[in-house]
């Protein structure tokens, strides 16, 4: 049965070339769209390197004063060392507690060249948060914090630009911000996207030039916080609230609250786009965001998808109507509305799973001249099963919606007049 | 005609539906693109109204500065005059940590005294400024030194808050501010608009204050306005120059004309992106249309063979194939007009009206353009049928 349903819908595909290539154009070009849409979500969202530990990471990276009523201020900026010292590092439940500060950029003058840097100051357990793979020697440890040492790390694009190609660097000396450091590590440089952990050197906080004796729990900085697993993140969460809540109000002339999260990775992007709103001078909380950036990427993917499944639906009716005296003759031979329903839901499932792998290999295609063309340093874009997944998942929606409106109006369609024409 | 052919399309409409839902969707893509080349372009006609070639941008954060007001005004003096006397140098000025085409801003409310403009860009900037950029004032003066001892407060604004503020009046020697005295300050120039958020956005009103003893702690930026032929060993020198005056500090240099083409990319990305889908999702619409438009000919092969064999000729078929084509197109942008223009009306995004005028006549200009093309094969395809062979089949 189903091979016969099959048969006749190649024999139909084949007859009207033009159409089958509008349906097959729209179908797997939306697809490709999507999936490589898809695979740039995956790589920034899920797991990778260097914090291939993501899952049982919390991030702390901004904070936020407000106060009530008639004090209008708001003010918001990154984490001081202060709440990292004295009350994070503290903390029970984490396996580690690693503090990053936000990138500062510098330049660095070799050989009449000039080369942009971007410099992080770190502590001892950045390392172990995340998971960078040492090309050369390694990262430095408490002692050398402890010490001020000018020792750093750096990556291997920034070890090819200032050594030279194929040169060795561990031992040798790096002039940054016009300091001089005795490199003590190489790493393999990650994404440029990843804002907790991109740099070009990594140095040892105590080398920074902001003031460590600051007792501002606001700053430059952010908190990385790994669990030991997965299921002690909302444990992990609220022993960091709770100690947070004891930290008395900084400013209390000015703000009546102070308040920071401990948030997956994706909610320290969704917190600041769907979570938190300072119309009118109030500041207002509202969640982590994260539902409402699922329900808005949904929505938007549905508005791109429905002017080609409209198209489809509109050319399926076009060519269901033409075969009207084969449907008359199968319903005059006692067919019933259902099976023809079910056989042209089939032909067009068939149809677009076809589209589907058209999709496929045109989106492989597109990632490989991606990942060719380096749009982003470092990236490496792959189809990943998620991503075919949602693929086929969002092929069966095509198919299943652009039949089924006109398999109905095929299936209400009157024998005689069918036959007639 | 038109009238009977509308009857016509009307009495079909059900079946049109879902062509009519397709075209008021591309309709809105188009539209919405449409505003933002046009409010873009526009942009893009104005000047940019400063120089950023040859301008570098220094930053100095986290600096060992002396403590007392005095000694930091005559060590902020001293590094000046040090950059100002390297050879490549043409000008240099401390602003406030907000330059041009940067991420940074520092927005405030104006208050005139009877009239208050918000979402103001605020600067505070030396007496080297406008010349370091190269903006070009319209009335009155840059700041300079006879402000040293001025009782009010100088302050300088640009066109656009001038004419926010004061209409069509002169703004130069007018006193603003409703607090008591030692806050009121006196308006001693108006600068011409730049477009410090890049090429393809509006200049926004801003204003500008001197650098004062207060504001002088938070200063960290430097523009330095070089000869052409300073390069990266000259850049190197300056830096070497600004880490042994500037103790202790983070050092950083970049090029106003790299900030400029960044900010600039930033706003065109998205565009592109954007066009790329609308340019997909519109073939695809073309293409459907184009086969849904052919099939018709087809299955009505009886009724045009009968209108040639009465005396229609090839070419008022086609036409009125083109025409019914356009009544379609016309039901959905009636549609999508309707939806359009409660933008402007409510004002949903903070554009003039004007720009919505103008994507609204491009989107159906657009719409009718693609369904003519579309409609030009079968078009013709219909005019080549011969009545005696459609009318033998039947």
């Amino acid at each position: 049965m189903l091979r016969n349903y099959l048969k006749i819908a190649i024999a139909v595909l084949k007859r009207r070339w033009f159409f089958t290539f509008i349906s097959l154009f729209g179908i797997s070009l939306t697809l490709a769209t999507i999936m490589v849409v898809v695979a740039f979500f995956t790589q920034f969202e899920n797991p990778g390197y260097p914090d291939i530990h993501r899952d049982r990471m919390l991030y702390v990276t901004s904070m936020y004063f407000w106060g009530d009523g008639d004090k209008h201020n708001i003010n918001g900026g990154a984490i001081g060392f202060y709440l990292y010292k004295h009350y994070a590092s503290t903390l029970k439940i984490p396996e580690a507690v690693a503090l990053s500060s936000n990138p500062t950029r510098t330049n660095t003058y070799i050989n009449d060249k000039k080369l942009g840097l971007a410099l992080r100051y770190t502590d001892e357990h950045f390392w172990d948060v995340l998971q960078f793979q040492f090309l050369e020697g390694k990262p430095f440890d408490r002692r050398q914090i402890d010490n001020g040492d000018n020792v750093a790390v750096i990556t291997d694009d920034l070890r090819n630009d200032y050594f030279g190609k194929g040169e060795t660097a561990v031992g040798k000396y790096i002039v940054a911000d016009n300091t001089q450091f005795r490199v003590i590590g190489v790493v393999r440089g990650d994404v440029r996207s990843n804002e907790f952990s991109t740099a070009d050197v990594y140095l040892p906080y105590s080398l920074s030039r902001g003031d460590l004796k600051s007792t501002d729990i606001s700053g430059n900085y952010s908190i990385l916080l790994l669990a030991r697993n997965k299921s002690e993140i909302p444990a992990m969460r609220r022993e960091f609230d709770e100690m947070f809540n004891r930290i008395p109000i900084s400013d209390p002339m000015r703000y009546d609250h102070q308040k920071t999260w401990a948030d997956l990775f994706l909610a320290t992007y969704t917190r600041h786009l769907f979570g938190i709103s300072m119309s009118n001078g109030h500041f207002r909380e509202n969640g982590d965001g994260i539902t409402w950036f699922y329900v808005c990427a949904a929505l938007l993917t549905f508005l791109f998808m429905l002017i080609p499944t409209i198209n489809l639906i509109n050319i399926n009716v076009t060519r269901i109507m033409e075969r009207s005296s084969e449907i008359g003759v199968r319903k005059s031979f006692g067919a019933s509305s259902g099976t023809l329903v079910l056989q042209f839901l089939v032909e067009n499932v068939f149809l677009t799973l076809l589209g589907g792998l058209i999709g496929v290999l045109l989106s492989i295609a597109a990632l490989a001249l991606l990942n060719r063309a380096e749009p982003i340093k470092n990236l490496h874009l792959f189809l990943n099963f998620p991503a075919l997944l949602y693929g086929l998942a969002a092929c069966l929606f095509f198919g299943i919606l652009s039949g089924v409106y006109p398999a109905w109006r095929m299936s209400r369609l009157n024998v005689v007049t069918a036959l007639k024409s | 005609m038109l009238r009977h052919l509308s009857k016509l399309m009307w009495n079909k409409k059900k079946q049109h539906l879902l062509l009519v839902i397709e075209i008021f969707f591309s309709f809105l893509v188009i539209f919405a693109i449409a505003t933002m080349i046009v409010f873009f372009y526009r942009n893009y006609r104005k000047p940019i109204g400063l120089e950023d070639k040859d301008v570098w941008t220094v930053h100095f954060d986290n600096a060992d500065t002396p403590g007392s007001a005095d000694s930091l005004a005559a060590f902020y003096d001293m590094v000046h005059e040090a950059v100002i006397s390297l050879p490549k140098v043409r000008e240099a000025s401390y602003t406030s940590f907000n330059t041009p085409f940067g991420d940074a801003m520092n927005i405030t409310a104006f208050n005139t005294g009877n009239k208050q403009v918000g979402n103001v860009y605020s600067y505070h900037t030396d007496d080297h400024y406008a010349d370091a950029l190269g903006m070009k004032l319209v009335e009155g003066r840059w700041f300079d030194k006879t402000d040293d001892a001025a009782r009010y407060q100088p302050i300088i604004i640009n066109q656009s808050l001038e004419q926010a503020a004061f209409g069509g009046e002169a703004a130069v020697g007018k006193v603003i501010g409703t607090d008591q005295d030692a806050h009121k300050r006196r308006i001693v120039g108006v600068v011409g608009d730049a477009k410090v958020n890049g090429d393809y956005r509006q200049p926004n009103s801003s204003i500008w204050e001197r650098i004062d003893t207060n504001f002088r702690r938070d200063v960290t930026t430097m523009l330095v306005k070089v000869t052409p032929d300073a390069d990266a060993t000259f850049e190197g020198q300056l830096f070497q120059l600004l880490s042994n005056r500037i103790k202790h500090a983070d050092i950083g240099i970049s090029h106003l004309s790299d900030s400029r083409s960044n900010i600039n990319g930033q706003a065109i990305i998205p565009l592109i992106i954007f066009g790329i889908i609308a340019g997909f999702l519109v073939l695809n619409v073309a293409f459907g249309l184009f086969g849904v438009l052919w099939y018709n000919i087809n299955r009505r092969r009886g009724e045009i063979g009968l209108r040639r064999a009465v005396g229609a000729t090839g070419g008022s078929v086609a036409t009125q194939l083109w025409t019914e084509t356009l009544i379609l197109a016309t039901f959905a942008l009636v549609l999508g007009t309707f939806f359009a223009v409660q933008f402007p009306l409510l004002h949903v995004f903070d554009l003039p009206t004007g720009v919505y005028i103008l994507a609204l006549i491009f989107a159906i200009l657009f719409i009718y353009a693609l369904v003519t093309i579309c409609s030009l094969y079968p078009g013709r395809q219909a005019a080549g049928i011969y009545p005696a062979v459609a009318l033998h089949e039947d």
